[in-house]
């Protein structure tokens, strides 16, 4: 049954909806039919269960930092999606999707990437499901993320960078949104959530399974609930998939951070919440960083995962409803978030989880005593260049 | 919406500011004189999503040589004043109107002297607050249909259109003979069968024969990326905007000669 409007709503409060191009228009009717038709399927649900646990590795363990809490003077749990295979939390979505792309028949699969995270995973899930695979990745990521790039190309995905505009994330978006319009035969598996209606909320679905498997994970250590979640927020998919499972435990606080950059004084940051207004960006309304002509202005933060201009529109209402508070971590406030977690835990988070970590280093005497869970989306592997870069620059 | 009512024309679409707005103000001028069914006034955008390379690099020069909406319509204005008759649709994504708020957008654009908004990242569902300020303002809105678009959405988007509806898709050019593929021709039938409305046509055209063969079927036929070239060609050999001006006269005759008389 072909749809000529979509079936389920796309607005998330004033936010969200489909500013898309009518070239577009029947690619996402027909995935939006496919996704609630998936739903309903009992095998499609088993399959994609069955990758989770068996290849992906799901449940991924809640941790009780004790020698950071200690340090911190609060209760610090780790949910980790840094030990999922591929090192991220992208690979829930990317599964999730590559199945349905497989259900409705595509062979093709195209898909942006900043960090090279959910560039990786997509590869990945494509090599398993026998997909062709295009990246799409700005060349000044490609530079900073060059593992990222080579183990795309291992996995058999054809890497396409993208040298116009900032170079980065917003424009590997651009770009592979320009190859779908071209290319209706292939899925957009879009790695955030953001974008046009139905990604929003088909990404957001995908990554739940961070906050319900953290809050069955909580309930079975611990008594009571967490005083407050913690998560990075770049387009905001490992954030919106734990704040869900928690989201309406009304004393719970959820807590999500931007990347601050040089500082929001600076003009040089990604802060959305902290400097942005609603705009339309990549078919959807939420907050955007723009100047006062409506063009999207450029972003800054060590972390090319955090490095974009807008934010998913599920973030802007609950920024609104002020259910959730967005705050922000600079550039080396990230960086001793880096470091800190290394020395006391052995871990070394992505640079992304860093300001997470970052801010809650910084900000740590106001949750003195709370119990608090920190999403720790992914690996700092991709990012030791980075990181040597920084710490000679700091000496 | 468009002159020459009743029979086909041609639309040059035109990058706001490349070269300059002073050159722009000048192309207005010499289309009108040249008898331009209408123009399509691009914004640049700086994530223009739905544009191929030619336009992208245009919008890009004219945002870094300092163009924006305000200036735009300020010119638009100064055409007007001048005595530039054609109408003028304005061609923007959604942001930079959005971001005027869409009233104070329609207003500002009703004052300039704007007829219409050609918005391609706006379909009808999600227009409605856009709807609202424009028509309040006696603003055409103009929505876009693609071959891959259902029957009912075609129906939906000529409803909510003013003037005409904007075909989008692809012009296959294979042979003097052939210069609209299968799919492009049924897709015109279909769109004539299921809307009264006079149909703008516009997928990659630039040439006088592709003219002749789409307006048998189509009442507009708009030239995107091939006008904003040849402009560029012409200011890369001579910048001044007069001489760009008269390059964008000599095009939009040699295209015109594919209409019928």
């Amino acid at each position: 049954m072909i749809h000529s409007t979509f079936q389920l709503p796309t607005q998330f409060g004033d936010f969200g909806g489909a500013y898309a191009p009518e070239t577009l228009m029947a690619s996402l009717l027909e995935l939006e039919a496919a996704w609630i038709e998936s739903r309903a399927d009992a095998s499609f649900q088993a399959e994609l269960q069955d990758l989770l646990t068996n290849y992906a590795g799901r449940a991924t363990p809640l941790y009780h930092a004790r020698r950071l809490s200690e340090e911190l003077g609060l209760e610090l749990w780790l949910k980790r999606e840094d030990l999922l295979h591929t090192g991220a939390h992208k690979l829930n979505n990317s599964l999730g999707q590559a199945l349905l792309a497989k259900r409705m028949g595509k062979t093709r699969i195209l898909a942006e990437t900043g960090a090279g995270q959910h560039g990786v995973a997509t590869a990945t899930a494509c090599a398993l499901l026998d997909l062709e695979c295009i990246i799409y990745m700005g060349a000044v990521d490609a530079a900073r993320q060059r593992p990222n790039l080579l183990r795309m190309e291992l996995l058999g995905a054809r890497v396409e960078v993208v040298e116009h505009g900032q170079q980065t994330l917003k424009d590997a978006i651009n770009e592979a949104l320009r190859a779908w319009v071209g290319d209706p035969q292939a899925h957009y598996l879009l790695g955030s959530a953001l974008g046009p209606h139905p990604f929003p909320s088909i990404v957001a679905e995908y990554q739940e399974v961070i906050g319900k498997e953290a809050r069955a994970q909580w309930q079975a250590a611990r008594s009571g609930q967490p005083d407050a979640i913690i998560a990075c927020v770049g387009g905001g998919s490992n954030a919106i998939g734990i704040f869900r499972g928690f989201v309406d435990l009304q004393d719970v606080q959820l807590i999500g951070v931007e990347a601050g950059g040089e500082g929001i004084a600076s003009g040089k940051h990604a802060a959305r919440f902290g400097g942005g207004r609603p705009g339309i960006l990549h078919g959807c309304e939420s907050y955007l960083l723009q100047d006062e002509h409506g063009q999207v202005l450029p972003t800054s933060s060590i972390s090319a995962g955090l490095d974009y201009p807008a934010v998913g529109p599920e973030h802007a209402q609950l920024h609104c409803l002020q259910r959730a508070n967005y705050v922000s971590c600079t550039d080396s406030e990230a960086l001793a978030g880096f470091e800190r977690l290394a020395r006391t835990e052995g871990i070394l988070p992505a640079l992304e989880s860093s300001h997470a970590l970052g801010w809650l280093i910084a900000k740590c005497e106001s949750l003195a005593g709370k119990r608090v869970i920190l999403n720790l989306s992914g690996r700092g592997d991709k990012d030791l260049d980075t990181v040597k870069q920084l710490r000679e620059a700091q000496a | 919406m468009y002159r020459a009512e009743g029979r086909a024309g041609v639309a040059p679409y035109v990058t706001a500011g490349d070269g300059g707005l002073e050159t722009t103000r000048e192309v207005l001028l010499a289309l009108d004189r040249a008898g331009a069914a209408c123009v399509e006034l691009g914004v640049p955008f700086s994530d223009p999503i739905a544009d191929g390379p030619i336009l992208q690099a245009a919008a890009q020069r004219a945002l870094e040589s300092g163009t924006n909406l305000k200036g735009i319509l300020e010119m638009v204005r100064e055409v007007r004043s001048a005595g530039c008759e054609m109408p003028i649709a304005l061609f923007s994504y959604a942001n930079p109107l959005y971001s005027m708020g869409w009233e104070n957008a329609a207003k500002d654009s009703k004052r300039a002297g704007i007829d219409g908004w050609l918005v391609p990242d706006m379909i009808p569902s999600q227009a409605q607050a856009m709807r609202a300020a424009a028509e309040g303002q006696g603003l055409a809105c103009i929505f876009f249909v693609a071959p891959t678009s259902s029957d009912e959405r075609i129906a939906a988007a000529a409803q909510a259109s003013q003037g005409f509806l904007y075909a989008i898709g692809r012009v296959g050019v294979t042979g003097a003979n052939t210069l609209l593929t299968e799919e492009t021709l049924d897709f015109l039938q279909r769109l004539r069968k299921s809307c009264d409305l006079p149909i703008g046509v516009g997928f990659g055209l630039r040439s006088a024969d592709q003219i002749a063969a789409v307006t048998e079927h189509a009442e507009l036929a708009i030239v995107g990326s091939a006008f904003v070239q040849r402009l560029r060609d012409a200011y890369e050999v001579n910048p001044t905007p007069s001489h760009v001006a008269a390059e964008a006269a000599t095009y939009l005759t040699e295209l015109q000669k594919g209409l019928r008389p």
